[in-house]
Parts: C-alpha cells; sequence; structure tokens
C-alpha cells in the first residue's frame, strides 16, 4: 500500500540548530544539532530521560524550545498551520487511546480529528491488515495486549497518511519478537516513501536505522550510520585472527606498526587476537601478508561486529571520560 | 468547512459510544431521577407534622368547665396523649421521643387572668432542626390563639345568659317607666321628658343586648376570617411541587459531571499531546464535546420529562417548545461549568470533588427547598451565579404557572452559559497551544 505521493523528494524534513530546552534550572536537551535526511529511518537513541521525548516534543511543537532553530518540513513547528500538521504523524509513547472503544472505533476518532474523509472503510481495514488487528477491530481496546494496544496506536498515526512520523519509543516494553516485527514495519513505511524519525532505548535497534543520533544526558554525541557508530566507538573496524602457533610479543608489536592497525591489539588468547583497523575488507589481505611475514599461520580471519549495546557503552564510557 | 464538521463528528461519535457503552449507567441516569421523584411523592404525603403532645396540670381534676377548653382544642396538628399531674415525668418522655410535645398549663390561669395578668403556657419540644422548630412555635401560636378564643367564646356565652336575664330586667324596668309616665301629672313637662328619656335609653340597652345576644358566640369572637386562593386555583402536592426543581438539579448536576470528567481524564491519559500535533483546534474539540454532551443529555431529559409527567403524573401546564428551550440552555451552561471543572481539577477526584461542591451548593442556594426571597441580598449573587437557580424558576414558571419562561432569566442563563465557552475555549486553547 502506498501512503505518500511524495516518494521522489529529497532534502532535509528535520533540521535543528543549537536546539536547547531548559525546566527550570534543569538543562532537559542541550544545545542539539542534527538533520533528518527525506526518506531515512532516523534512530534517536539514549538511555532513560537523557531528553529524547523532549526533542521529540520540540520537533511535533509540543514545547516551544528555550533556545536554537528549527524547521521541521520547512516550518517552525510552534507555528504550524493545519495543512502542515496533517503532514505529521506522532506515536505518543504511551498508549493514550480509549480503552472503552474498539480498535476499530480509536481509529475511527484518529482518522475524524485528522480530518479524513468519511469514505475510509476501505484504508482503515487495510490499515489493520498492515498492523494485524483486522481480526481484533471489535475488541475493546483495554483488553488489548501492550503489543497489540502498541500497534493500534501505530495504525491511528498513520491513519492520514503523514509524510513524516515521530515515534517515540514504539517499541519500549515489547518482547522481541515484536518489536522486530515493528522493524518490519518501519522498513516498509520507509519503502513506501515515509520520513521516520524513531527514538529506542534499545540500542540494538540502531542496526535498522539509516542514520543514528546518540543522545545522552541531554546533549547529542553524534548523528552517524551505524557503521560509523561502531567505527567511532573503537576506533574502527574489528578484525579477528585466530593462528596455529602462539602469537608473541614480537609479532604484535610489529602487527601494530603496520599504518592501516589503529591502536593496541587485543589479546583474546595466545592463538587469538582483534585487531582495529580502518577498513576491515582491505585490511583483512594486508593483514593475513603480514602475518604470513611473521611465520603465522592463519587458522580464520573475520571481521568482528560487536553489538550496538558494546558499541553505545563504549560511547558512554568515552563521553563520560571527555567530561 | 468539510474537514472542520468531521472532526467535530469525532468528538460527538467517541463521546456517545463511550457513554452507550455503559447501558446501566443510562438506565440508572433515566431510572434514578424516575425513582427519586416517585419515593418523593410516597415519603411526603399532603400533610403536617402531627405532634403528639402531654399536658401537664398539677391537680388535673382542677381542668373542669373553662379549662377543659385548654385540652380540648381542635387542631389537627395536635393529637392529645393525656394530662399528667408531674412535669418531670412528661419530660423524661419527651427525652424518650415518646412525645413531640409538653404543654404545661399555668396554675390557677383563670385567677391570674381575673387579677389582670397573663397566664403563661411553657412548651417544651426536642427538637434540633430550626425549620421544625418553627413549625413548633407556629402550632403553639396557633394553639395559644385558639386557647384565648375558646376561653373567650366561653365567657361570651356566659355574657350572652346573662344579657337574657339582664333583658328581662330591663323589659320590667320599660314596662315601670311606661307606668310611671302614665303617671306623671299634665303640665309637669320636665318630668315627663326625663321619664321619656329614662324610657329610650331602656329601650336602646335592650335592643343592643338584643342585637348582642342575636349573634353567634365564635363570630363575636373571630369577627373575621381569611380564605386563601392561588391565581391558578390548584393546591400541588410536594411532589408536584418539587418536580420540576428535581429535573432541573439532576439535569444540572449529570452535565457538570460528565462534562468534569471529560476534559480531566483526556489531559490525564496523555492524549492532549496527541491533539497538540493534530490538525484539530480548540474550538473544534470543545464544540465537539459539547455537541455530543448536549445530544445525549437532550434525550435523557426528554425520557426523565416523559416518565414525570405521563407516569407520575406531575403537571405540565406551559407549552413544550418553552420547556425544551430552557432545558437546552440550562444543559448548555451546566456543561460550561462541568468543562471549566474539567479544565482546572488536576485529578478526576478533584473534578468529582468540585461536581458534588457545586451540587450541595445547588442544594442550598438555588431556591430548591428554600425560598430565595429568605436570603440575604448580597447572597443572592452566589445563588443566581448557578444554572439551576435559573432552571427552578423557570421550569416553575413553565410547568406549574403555564407561564412562558421570563425573558431575563433565559437571557442570563444564556450569557452565563456563552461566557462561560468562550472562558473554556481559551483556558484549552492554551492548554493545547504550545
Amino acid at each position: 500500500m502506498n501512503f505518500t505521493k511524495n516518494k521522489n523528494l529529497t532534502g532535509d524534513v528535520v533540521d535543528a540548530q543549537a536546539l536547547t530546552k531548559t525546566f527550570g534550572q534543569e538543562v532537559a536537551v542541550d544545545s542539539l544539532t542534527l538533520k533528518v535526511p527525506r526518506g531515512a529511518i532516523f534512530g534517536f537513541i539514549g538511555p532513560s530521560g537523557c531528553g529524547k521525548t523532549t526533542t521529540i516534543r520540540m520537533l511535533t511543537g509540543v514545547h516551544s524550545p528555550t533556545s536554537g532553530q528549527v524547521s521541521v518540513l520547512g516550518k517552525d513547528p510552534t507555528r504550524f498551520s493545519k495543512a502542515d500538521r496533517e503532514k505529521i504523524g506522532y506515536l505518543i509513547q504511551n498508549f493514550v487511546l480509549y480503552p472503552n472503544l474498539t480498535v476499530w472505533e480509536n481509529l475511527n476518532f484518529a482518522a475524524s480529528f485528522y480530518g479524513v474523509s468519511l469514505f475510509r472503510g476501505r484504508r482503515l481495514n487495510k490499515l489493520l491488515e498492515f498492523v494485524e488487528l483486522k481480526e481484533d477491530k471489535g475488541k475493546l481496546a483495554g483488553a488489548l495486549s501492550g503489543g497489540m494496544q502498541r500497534r493500534l496506536s501505530l495504525a491511528a498515526t498513520l491513519v492520514h497518511n503523514p509524510e513524516l512520523l515521530f515515534l517515540d519509543e514504539p517499541t519500549a516494553g515489547i518482547d522481541p519478537l515484536l518489536r522486530r516485527k515493528f522493524w518490519d514495519y518501519f522498513k516498509e513505511l520507509q519503502s513506501e516513501g515515509h520520513t521516520l524519525f524513531v527514538t529506542t532505548q534499545y540500542v540494538g535497534e540502531a542496526a535498522y536505522c539509516d542514520l543514528v543520533g546518540v543522545m545522552y544526558a541531554g546533549r547529542l554525541l553524534m548523528v552517524e550510520t551505524p557503521d560509523n557508530l561502531r567505527k567511532k566507538a573503537f576506533g574502527g573496524e574489528i578484525v579477528r585472527i585466530q593462528t596455529a602457533e602462539v602469537i608473541s610479543y614480537e609479532n604484535r608489536n610489529n602487527l601494530e606498526r603496520l599504518p592501516f592497525v589503529q591502536g593496541k591489539i587485543l589479546v583474546m588468547n595466545d592463538q587469538e587476537i582483534e585487531v582495529i583497523v580502518d577498513e576491515a575488507s582491505t585490511a583483512m589481505t594486508q593483514l593475513v601478508e603480514a602475518c604470513n611475514g611473521e611465520g603465522l599461520t592463519i587458522e580464520t580471519i573475520e571481521e568482528i561486529l560487536p553489538p550496538f549495546d558494546d558499541v553505545f557503552v563504549r560511547l558512554i564510557e568515552r563521553e563520560d571520560d571527555n567530561v | 468547512m468539510f474537514k472542520f464538521l468531521i472532526r467535530i463528528s469525532s468528538f460527538i461519535s467517541k463521546e456517545l459510544t463511550e457513554i452507550l457503552r455503559q447501558p446501566r449507567l443510562i438506565l440508572v441516569l433515566v431510572l434514578g431521577p424516575f425513582l427519586i421523584m416517585f419515593l418523593f411523592g410516597l415519603g411526603y404525603p399532603e400533610q403536617n407534622r402531627v405532634l403528639r403532645t402531654i399536658y401537664v396540670a398539677e391537680d388535673p381534676n382542677s381542668l373542669q368547665g373553662d379549662l377543659k377548653v385548654i385540652t380540648e382544642i381542635n387542631n389537627p396538628a395536635i393529637v392529645n396523649q393525656g394530662v399528667e399531674s408531674s412535669e418531670e415525668l412528661a419530660l423524661v418522655k419527651l427525652a424518650r421521643n415518646q412525645t413531640d410535645l409538653v404543654i404545661v398549663i399555668p396554675e390557677n390561669a383563670l385567677e391570674t387572668v381575673r387579677n389582670n395578668q397573663q397566664a403563661q403556657f411553657v412548651v417544651y419540644h426536642n427538637e434540633v432542626d430550626p425549620f421544625q422548630i418553627g413549625y413548633i412555635q407556629s402550632v403553639a401560636r396557633i394553639y395559644v390563639d385558639e386557647v384565648n378564643r375558646g376561653l373567650l367564646q366561653s365567657v361570651t356565652e356566659q355574657g350572652q345568659e346573662d344579657a337574657g336575664t339582664l333583658q328581662t330586667s330591663l323589659e320590667s324596668a320599660i314596662a315601670k317607666t311606661q307606668a310611671l309616665k302614665q303617671a306623671v301629672p299634665p303640665g309637669d313637662t320636665t318630668t315627663a321628658n326625663q321619664v321619656a328619656d329614662l324610657e329610650n335609653d331602656l329601650t336602646t340597652a335592650h335592643d343592643q343586648l338584643s342585637t348582642f345576644r342575636s349573634l353567634g358566640s365564635s363570630v363575636l369572637v373571630n369577627p373575621f376570617n381569611a380564605d386563601t386562593t392561588a391565581l391558578s386555583n390548584i393546591i400541588f402536592t410536594p411532589t408536584e411541587f418539587f418536580a420540576p426543581a428535581v429535573i432541573v438539579l439532576l439535569l444540572q448536576h449529570l452535565s457538570i459531571t460528565f462534562a468534569a470528567l471529560s476534559i480531566v481524564r483526556e489531559r490525564r491519559s496523555g492524549i492532549m499531546e496527541l491533539f497538540k500535533v493534530a490538525p484539530i483546534t480548540a474550538f473544534e474539540t470543545l464544540i465537539g464535546k459539547f455537541l455530543s454532551y448536549l445530544l445525549f443529555e437532550m434525550i435523557l431529559a426528554g425520557v426523565i420529562t416523559a416518565l414525570a409527567v405521563w407516569v407520575l403524573k406531575v403537571p405540565m401546564f406551559g407549552r413544550w417548545e418553552d420547556y425544551a428551550a430552557v432545558v437546552a440552555i440550562l444543559l448548555f451552561t451546566s456543561l460550561g461549568v462541568g468543562f471549566l471543572i474539567s479544565l482546572i481539577s488536576d485529578t478526576d477526584t478533584q473534578a468529582v470533588q468540585y461536581s458534588m461542591l457545586l451540587l450541595l451548593a445547588s442544594i442550598f442556594f438555588s431556591g430548591f427547598f428554600l425560598d430565595l426571597r429568605l436570603m440575604w441580598e448580597p447572597m443572592r449573587i452566589l445563588a443566581w451565579s448557578l444554572p439551576a437557580t435559573y432552571g427552578i424558576q423557570m421550569l416553575q414558571n413553565i410547568m406549574l404557572r403555564g407561564a412562558s419562561a421570563p425573558p431575563i432569566l433565559f437571557q442570563g442563563l444564556a450569557l452565563i452559559g456563552i461566557g462561560l465557552f468562550l472562558v473554556n475555549w481559551l483556558l484549552l486553547k492554551r492548554r493545547m497551544e504550545v
């Protein structure tokens, strides 16, 4: 199903410059600068209470920034017209729909307050099909499981076919299988031309995003692609080498002197090391040659992709060290 | 414009669905008021409270003749439980709620009166309710008036009887005067004139005594009487009188409670944040909510009224269109009060508390059971700030008097309603804005 008419547009749909929000003495978001390209899935990752929701509220016009500028779809969110708002979908962190209404009635309500035409039955059915709730449309929302409520909320967010989706922790509190399913939905939405701004505290979900913003203690540490995020966390890509012989101190020193090797080699055991390199794909051939030169027989050599949890921890540790 | 209507319809449909999903609530809303009015009619029949009364006389045997009237007064508010000689014992019975009144008959009452002094009745009661105390005071006053009248009547009857003897003496005196007149020598005009004057005086006195005797003793004692007649010439039962006020109070309370919980719940649930981002405005939200509740409550009011008029036989002398207009404006203004509560409350509990306080204020200050004219004038400002005050006055006018609603009341209530709508709109706008 095709949601958007603006599939081929390019440019940034969100452009925030030095965005700051304070509540009294507390700085919730500190000088945040980011751009979200049209058609991307932008993951906004950080621990609970780091300022993700406040940022989303500033981007949707719920909060006005204390300082800085923000432009969403080319407009200041605090001055959005009705037409601008019709282009935005917002999934709130908690389930806020009405428990005494059925799935269908809730969806119908959302469609009405977004001003969707009264001839919308087919569209609502398609949405329910999309979030796999068609069979449950007569159930009261209050009787749904947490995961089903999240899916209903997502359907309500999509009901007016918004160009830009702000999804605030859509996968919070749901099981890993369903989380995976949600990301499948998001990928499908992206393929249809929607831009998604997704916050999450599940660092592993960064892998599904085109761009990831890492937020910590109100500050945006970086915005990178998932791969670059790994590189930044560890100073490059990681190659693990296992040899038939014992790798000596001298062998390691010689390997560390290679120009594409970054920093110290990590010793896993006598015959296994991890080497951080600029570019794993090109460095691996050179490492094989270098090891052979050292008289080492390589049994296995592979690029290691550390889990994003480790990436995130490393980034936060570095940030704390800097502070 | 079309989108505006669609957005409004979202709330109409949502609110109505949420209400209709609770059939037990609807049943209670319809049958509750009807049952209250029915039980009220059953509980308060058309009669005043009858007071069980014990008389205390030091010597009950002395209550003979004239004094008997004291305990035999024909007052429907008093039921004679007997005469006690001990005041203490009578008061114990009063304290135990075995009697309602103790009337202590003054000792030597007749002698006291003959000595040109008032004889004092002491009336004891055991009430704390100021209205009941007022009622007992009225009953006691009427009782003493009746005792006085009874004694006066008895004295008058005795006087009329004595006047008969006096008349006989006068007739004899007149006859003797006439004989004397015959005996006066001719030419003695002076004596003749004096005798003639005497005869005239005696005849006049005789005639006046005849008149005095011919009048009934009750007329002599109560020469004037009063008969009160209402313009409509109808006397309403308590149920009939209170029905319009009960309808008003219930509709006001339902509107306030529904509306008071409406927005505060949405604020608590967090959906207001979604409204802030969505293309819906505060005006559309408020209009949608007003229309949904107004529609539901107009139907509810129709059913309650139909049950009251056709089942409980509550009178409806006025025009139905006037009735409908008053109910509509009452609901509109009450919803305005409810939404205001909803916008200033932080929790459901707070909203319910405010609604209950308003109900209490309406019971005391709206003229529901205390006439507004009894209220201290500055306090009437409070009374006229309650929608129920306007509603009760207007519905009583329409239903019981067959008149139309006084325009000043209708316009006043509408003005408050519009004012509240504007205030609510601004408050909601502020909440929905950044």
